[in-house]
């Protein structure tokens, strides 16, 4: 990667960064890999269609994915609640980070000479969209508080430096977007 | 006296049957994400101040866990709804069970 300015203020209302062609292509392909990742799990032989449609599953249990298991946690510590819940919100909870997801390409995708501008609204859904990035990649490369650590000693050919290199961009990048965003 | 006295027995059975126990919202700990997100996160959901935001961020890293909110069930489930879909690890619970 290299090392780009990052995020920064542009008057009131607007956050700028600009990307290498390169940086383009890596964020591009997370995120759709992030929004295929959501549109997992949907339910397709739902017994009822009206329920479907309010946005109430038939299932109920955490998903298996541990990644998606990261991306859509369980809100009770109790099981029964958990399920209760998940069952009710878990299909618009999908949907708001797909959103998130859909704003980051978007931008991303028109974004020719590199140049993205957001407003505060999708700076946020940027910030979210990269966190679910990052969390997703975190849970792949059993990211912990010693990781940092850990991956200094992987051989220089494991693929796994390559994950924890972008990973680590990612957070730079995040950072970069927090630090405009609060910078008052 | 008559209506007093009935209106006394309308608030014990009220307060019989409904349940004003605060629910509690928790953040916990995690790895990955940034210590400045989670700041900022408490700040845009909640209206926090970014020294009450920096105070309870700082509380879930060090002690693995912060209370960040407290209300009815309805309101705690709003609000980890929220924190979920920005990717913070929350949870809710009674507010009198042990944390």
């Amino acid at each position: 990667m290299s090392a780009e300015k990052g995020f920064h203020r542009h008057g009131s209302n607007s956050y700028i960064a600009e990307f290498a062609e390169s940086e383009r292509e890596v964020l591009l392909n997370l995120i759709e890999q992030l929004i295929e990742l959501l549109s997992e799990r949907v339910d397709h032989g739902h017994e009822d269609p009206l329920a479907a449609m309010v946005g109430i599953a038939s299932h109920d249990s955490p998903p298996e994915d541990e990644v998606l298991r990261r991306l859509l946690p369980n809100a009770y510590a109790d099981e029964v609640d958990a399920s209760e819940f998940r069952r009710y919100t878990e299909s618009t909870l999908r949907g708001k980070k797909q959103a998130h997801a859909m704003s980051m390409r978007m931008y991303l995708k028109s974004a020719d000479d590199g140049i993205v501008d957001l407003d505060h609204d999708n700076a946020n859904a940027w910030l979210g969209a990269l966190n679910d990035i990052r969390l997703a990649l975190g849970v792949r490369i059993n990211v912990q508080e010693n990781t940092s650590e850990v991956l200094e000693l992987l051989s220089p050919d494991d693929p796994l430096r390559g994950v924890y290199a972008v990973y680590t961009w990612l957070g730079w990048l995040q950072e970069s977007l927090l630090s405009a965003l609060m910078d008052e | 006296m008559m209506v007093k006295t009935t209106t006394n027995i309308e608030e014990e059975i009220k307060a019989i049957f409904s349940d004003n126990t605060p629910w509690v919202t928790i953040v916990w700990d995690d790895p990955v994400n940034l210590m400045t997100y989670v700041t900022y996160v408490l700040m845009e959901l909640f209206g926090y101040s970014r020294e009450k935001a920096h105070e309870l961020m700082m509380k879930v890293h060090t002690e693995g866990k912060a209370v960040v909110s407290t209300g009815s069930r309805e309101e705690m489930e709003h609000d980890v709804a929220r924190l979920h879909e920005y990717g913070l690890w929350a949870t809710l619970q009674r507010g009198d069970q042990a944390l």
